[in-house]
């Protein structure tokens, strides 16, 4: 199930894909968004109309396929990396998928790459038909890759072949460049976390008490499935067996004069 | 693990990292700590983080006034590498009752006595320090400039840092199942990690402390009650002092991150070791804080939680050795205050194990005052 392994399965993909009339149209968004969170760049992204506005910030974005004409401005504002256009006219037997990807190398434009399915395992061959990463997409580059159209809802990313194949890819980092930030709450970033670990803070749970990790805004939204990336790497055992952290009301912050107003019915245990 | 050691403290809050410092520090060997989750996982992680010395009791404020200026070092003293987060903007206690004014005035003169330079002080004057205070139901207020507030993860970290240095053992993730005893004595910590043969145990297990003294045949007369509290956002400097209320049994600090942290002592709550968060709370706590101080309508909470106070018939700490168990020691019954008493904790039990001439009140703090009746009632609680 989604809800436990992360991973949509068939039916959650073809609930948001467009029908068949639509994508035999040309390129259109699909947006796999399936968790309600706090998050809408989306609904404004698009100049046409195509994402419906929310009526609050954790609604789920709703597509209107017919409005979308694929144009991707929507694709790099999703921090959750969750939309790509697919084109089913790109070719005779292949489909175009124009994705969002956030990993180092880039692959080169002309290139043949692996073709992994939502759980990151090999499907198939990709063509890499172009690369794009101009400042205007903000660090999100958008590849797109050619598969056989009998793979358009089973591809969702690549990897870049030939290379260190075992390791998994790494977050897009440059030698020189600064440390990535982890909690923009309270200013941490990965080295700041690794040296915690080090030090033998190795849950989150500790991470939390001894640097604020968590305790902002956020509340941990952003920063503990970071966090507990790396502890499973560094611990060498899976996520599921960490311990994700005490979660505590309230879900979103509130203001006191709020809570204080509150009139309705009153809250027992 | 170790097999065996000379003295096992079970808890790892501020109490056992303070106890197994001062004891090293005083000539203690082979001293450890077990502590089933990690350091600051009890009351210690959970607490307002409040520091004062104005009590009604002279030996609390002897205890607290100890703690204060030890606080005052504690980087040095332990040689941390880190910061403390020490806040010294002051108590200030509200004052709401004739009889809450006529029992303030006298633990005013009582802590000037002791060289605690509280005052009394008057509305307007609280309203210098807290400029949007809501005057309305209070009468005056008591003001300590040297109180203040402390940040627990950091403090209980340099305690540990400092004991592992002198050679202590710390072992988290390790829960203490049974305490044996053999004719009277201790002989040994059972765990889910192994045993340990030891002739002495500090039994530092907080809201815990009652059970664990079962485990050895001891009876204490203690019960832990949850207690609430939650964090806001952070924001710029607002709120120097700590700002409590008796009669709205209440309090409220600024920490040094920009976020408010408040408390709210509520007798409906249960004494079953449940440290779930109560969601009556939000509603209480912010309709007597925004009454209180009306600005703070537009901070947003982010979180709540809550933790057990370990309470004490007459709600102060228990120092004691157990009459029917000889080597089986208890610091615990803190009552809600026991974050700022630590050093004084660890002062105490090092010279009540070590067998030193007592420089700290704790001898009167022991299980007797309970059949002898001397019991310490101190009146100004939260
Ligand atoms: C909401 C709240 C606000 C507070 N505000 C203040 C304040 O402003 N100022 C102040 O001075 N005090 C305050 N206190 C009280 C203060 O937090 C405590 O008195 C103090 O932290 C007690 O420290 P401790 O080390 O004795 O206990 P704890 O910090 O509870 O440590 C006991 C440890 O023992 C461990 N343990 C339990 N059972 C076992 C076992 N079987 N085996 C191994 N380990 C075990 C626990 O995991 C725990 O870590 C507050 C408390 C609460 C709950
Ligand atoms: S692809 Fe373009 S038109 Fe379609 S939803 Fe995204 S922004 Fe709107
Ligand atoms: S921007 Fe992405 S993650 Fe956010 S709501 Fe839209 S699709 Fe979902």
């Amino acid at each position: 199930m989604l809800e436990q392994t992360g991973i949509p399965e068939a039916s959650d993909i073809n609930g948001v894909f467009p029908s068949d009339e639509r994508l035999a149209k040309g390129p259109v968004a699909v947006i796999e968004c399936f968790q309600r969170i706090p998050c809408n760049p989306c609904s404004t992204a698009c100049r046409r109309g195509a994402i419906e506005a929310f009526d609050d910030i954790n609604d789920l974005p709703k597509v209107n396929h017919e409005k979308c004409n694929g144009c991707s401005l929507c694709v790099s504002r999703c921090p959750g990396l969750a939309i790509m256009v697919v084109d089913m006219t790109y070719a005779e037997d292949k489909a175009l998928l124009k994705l969002p990807y956030e990993f180092a190398p880039l692959p080169e434009e002309g290139s043949s790459v692996t073709a992994l399915n939502r759980a990151g395992e090999a499907v198939g061959e990709a063509l890499v038909v172009k690369v794009q990463n101009t400042p205007a997409l903000d660090k999100t580059p958008l590849v797109s890759i050619a598969v056989a159209k009998d793979l358009a809802r089973t591809v969702r990313n690549f990897r870049v072949t030939d290379d260190t194949s075992a390791e998994s890819p790494g977050i897009l980092r440059g030698d020189e460049a600064p440390s990535p930030m982890v909690c923009r709450c309270n200013d941490l970033d990965l080295d700041n976390i690794r040296d915690l670990m080090k030090k033998g803070f190795t849950s989150i749970d500790e991470i939390k008490r001894v640097s604020r990790l968590g305790m902002g805004p956020c509340q941990g939204r952003n920063c503990i499935p970071l966090v507990l990336g790396e502890l499973s790497r560094f611990l060498g055992k899976p996520v599921s067996e960490l311990d994700p952290g005490t979660y505590r009301p309230v879900v979103k912050s509130v203001s006191l004069g709020a809570v204080a107003e509150y009139d309705g019915e009153a809250l027992t245990e | 693990m170790n097999k065996t050691a000379d003295i096992v403290i079970i808890g790892g809050g501020v109490s056992g990292c303070s106890i197994g410092y001062y004891l090293l520090k005083n000539g203690a060997k082979n001293v450890v700590i077990l502590e089933r989750d990690y350091l600051s996982a009890g009351a210690t992680g959970r607490c307002g983080a409040g520091i004062r010395q104005q009590w009604g009791l002279e030996l609390n404020c002897r205890m607290s006034k100890f703690s204060c200026e030890f606080f005052e070092n504690a980087v040095s003293e332990l040689e941390f590498d880190g910061d403390v987060e020490f806040h010294q903007g002051g108590y200030l206690l509200l004052i709401s009752a004739e009889a809450e004014l006529e029992q303030m005035k006298k633990n005013i003169a009582l802590q000037n006595s002791l060289g605690i330079a509280s005052r009394l002080i008057t509305l307007d004057e609280a309203k210098e320090i807290v400029p949007y205070l809501n005057t309305d139901n209070l009468l005056a207020a008591a003001f300590h400039q040297k109180d203040g507030h402390l940040n627990p993860f950091h403090t209980t970290q340099a305690f540990a840092e400092a004991f592992k240095r002198l050679g202590g053992v710390i072992e988290t993730r390790t829960a203490v199942t049974g305490v044996t005893v053999s004719n009277g004595r201790i002989t040994g910590v059972e765990t889910d990690k192994g045993t340990i043969q030891t002739g002495t145990v500090v039994n530092a297990a907080g809201g815990y402390a009652q059970g664990i003294a079962k485990m050895a045949g001891v009876e204490l007369p203690l019960y832990s009650e949850r207690h609430n509290i939650l964090v806001t956002e952070p924001v710029e400097p607002l709120l120097a002092p700590m700002v409590m209320s008796f009669s709205l049994n209440l309090y409220c600090q600024q920490s040094p991150h920009g976020s408010f942290v408040m408390g709210r002592t509520d007798d409906s709550q249960p004494r079953d070791l449940r440290v779930s968060a109560y969601s009556g709370f939000p509603e209480l706590m912010s309709r007597s804080v925004t009454g209180l101080m009306p600005p703070l309508k537009n901070l947003r909470m982010l979180r709540q939680w809550a933790g057990l106070y370990n309470m004490s018939p007459d709600k102060a700490a228990i120092y004691c050795e157990a009459p029917n168990v000889s080597g089986f020691y208890t610091a615990a019954g803190f009552s809600g205050h026991g974050f700022m008493m630590a050093p004084a904790t660890g002062q105490s039990m090092t010279e009540l194990i070590l067998g030193l001439t007592p420089t700290l009140p704790w001898p009167k703090m022991g299980l007797d005052r309970f059949e002898t009746g001397e019991l310490l009632l101190e009146p100004s609680v939260v």
